[in-house]
């Protein structure tokens, strides 16, 4: 299990890449207890530790202090945001990728409206998702799924496209129908290139649900961010961010455990 | 009498980037049902496009194939290819690979199973249903490609130089293993080689075809007595067969050769 999680390297590795970030703490706790860094910008380590201990153990009526043991709901709020804006990108784009790589007319009709779509930043649909659903949660998921959906429908394309010829035909000659042909042999040759869309999907799915919390909604890690600033909690502003960093890479070593038990079978499939 | 398979007047032209190829011009061959016959040619003949045409992977340019009567429209389960590169499903155990056929077939599960052990034991794969493909040999890989086509109990094998990719020792077992279970299986081949003794082995007659734009040249009947066997590569028949067949592709070879060169002259 913590091998799936954190991949092939073994324990002494695991050291050596903590000895660095391990320095850089030490530094900056120094700086932050010598006085050379003010506390309001650059708060010391054992600070936001504290701050962030708050914020998830906290007996939220303590005070007026809106930080105080929210910090699993607020965690939760941004992962299920997260989690139904991606389901709906694979959803959707893994279909639709599958069929574009497939079906010449299909690529025809629906690849030039991706491709033209593909290249307006997530953050230029902004006022378009406020505008079209609200301060609400729809407006959050619509930016996630958008934000997904490209890398992922365009990585199911290739894959569907690449699926070595001989397969297909081998598949015909058996007796396939072109429903078995896609289900079979198509979508089962592509699911290593929709894999690797999931994966860029899901980090810009992060990122979306950052701006879209910090701008349309009034919940999350983006908007505690935000709102932190904005009272000047630096302390939970650098809590905040730490805590999206961990959520964004456990979410991706669970996508790419899920990987590995799909393509067992592809033993060169290596995170 | 209708013939298991035949070509009449068979011509393929390929559209590519440097002008229209013609691979084959004007075939004209029918094989017997029960027939093993080897296509032999040089490399860029048209070999692999002619069985292509006979599978229903590619449309002819003019002139048609029919199988038992019945105009090749698309791949079907009647028509089985052995590819040379085994081409088989890597995510499937070779169980799931042997009888993919009969499942997209919906055929009964229980004979399929009863035929799944009986065709991978005689292929010699009892024991390996679990393995994937990425966990097997060459030849064993080829053993699978063979054993989801006998499933099928298709009409005709067509096989594209399926022991072209394996090394001499293997393509010899092979070989071998290939009469052995046509032996048993039966059925009309129609298989593609570059290797003269791999076709006079194996087949009843060799046809023998010309350099690109490929024809028939000639058509040579094997009359080797059956159940035939590795000694037989050192029978004065068999060398004085090879001989023929080997100075009729000597002189196509030489005739691409200087097709190549004349093509390169005139591009200059």
């Amino acid at each position: 299990m913590i091998a799936a999680v954190f991949g092939r390297a073994g324990l002494g590795q695991l050291g050596l890449g903590l000895a660095l970030p391990f320095i850089l703490v030490v530094i900056w706790e120094a700086l932050g207890r010598s006085g050379v860094v003010p506390q309001g910008i650059l708060p010391a380590p054992s600070l936001v530790g504290q701050a962030w201990w708050d914020w998830a153990f906290a007996d939220p009526g303590m005070g007026l202090n809106p930080y105080l043991g929210t910090w699993g709901e607020t965690v939760l709020f941004s992962a299920r945001r997260v989690f139904t804006g991606f389901a709906c990108a694979i959803a959707i784009g893994v279909p639709m990728g599958i069929m574009i790589g497939w079906n010449r007319m299909v690529a025809g009709a629906v690849d030039p409206l991706i491709q033209s779509l593909r290249p307006i930043p997530i953050t230029a649909w902004l006022p378009f998702a406020i505008a079209v659903f609200g301060i609400r949660d729809a407006g959050a998921v619509f930016l996630i799924g958008l934000g997904a959906f490209f890398p992922i429908v365009v990585n199911a394309t290739a894959g569907a496209r690449d699926v070595p010829r001989n397969l297909i035909r081998a598949a015909r000659m058996m007796g396939a129908n072109e429903r078995q042909l896609l289900l079979r042999v198509v979508l089962p040759a592509a699911l290593s290139n929709v894999f690797t869309g999931m994966r860029l999907g899901l980090g810009i799915a992060w990122t979306a649900v950052i701006v879209a919390e910090i701008v349309a909604v009034k919940s999350g890690l983006g908007y505690v961010l935000w709102d932190a600033y904005y009272v000047g909690r630096m302390d939970v502003v650098i809590a905040d961010m730490v805590s999206i960093g961990i959520a964004g890479f456990l979410s991706d070593r669970v996508l790419v455990a899920v990987q590995h038990r799909v393509l067992h079978w592809k033993q060169t499939a290596r995170a | 009498m209708t013939h298991a398979v035949a070509i009449r007047g068979l011509r393929k032209v390929f559209d590519g980037r440097a002008g229209a190829v013609e691979a084959l011009a004007a075939i004209d061959m029918t094989l017997a049902e029960g027939e093993f016959a080897c296509i032999l040619g040089p490399s860029g003949c048209g070999k692999s496009t002619l069985l292509n045409v006979i599978a229903g992977f590619e449309a002819p340019t003019e002139g048609s194939a029919t199988v038992f009567g019945t105009p090749v429209a698309a791949p079907g389960p009647e028509r089985a290819v052995v590819f040379q590169e085994a081409s088989l499903f890597p995510w499937l155990s070779v169980w799931d690979n042997v009888t993919f056929g009969p499942r997209m077939l919906g055929r009964p599960k229980a004979e399929t199973d009863a035929l799944a052990r009986r065709f991978l034991d005689l292929v010699g794969l009892a024991g390996f249903e679990r393995h994937l493909p990425d966990q097997l040999s060459g030849g064993m890989k080829q053993r699978v490609g063979i054993a989801r086509c006998l499933i099928l109990n298709p009409r005709v094998y067509l096989m594209d130089e399926p022991f072209g990719a394996l090394d001499a020792q293997t393509r010899m077992q092979m070989q071998e293993l290939l009469t052995h279970v046509w032996d048993e299986a039966r059925g009309t081949v129609l298989f593609i080689t570059h290797d003269i003794d791999e076709a006079i082995f194996l087949a009843d007659t060799v046809y023998v075809m010309t350099a690109r734009p490929g024809r028939m040249r000639s058509r040579i009947v094997i009359d080797l007595p059956r159940p035939r066997s590795i000694e037989l590569l050192t029978d004065p028949r068999f060398n004085a067969l090879r001989a023929d067949i080997l100075r009729q592709i000597r002189e196509e070879a030489t005739k691409a050769t200087a097709a190549i060169e004349a093509e390169e002259r005139a591009r200059r």
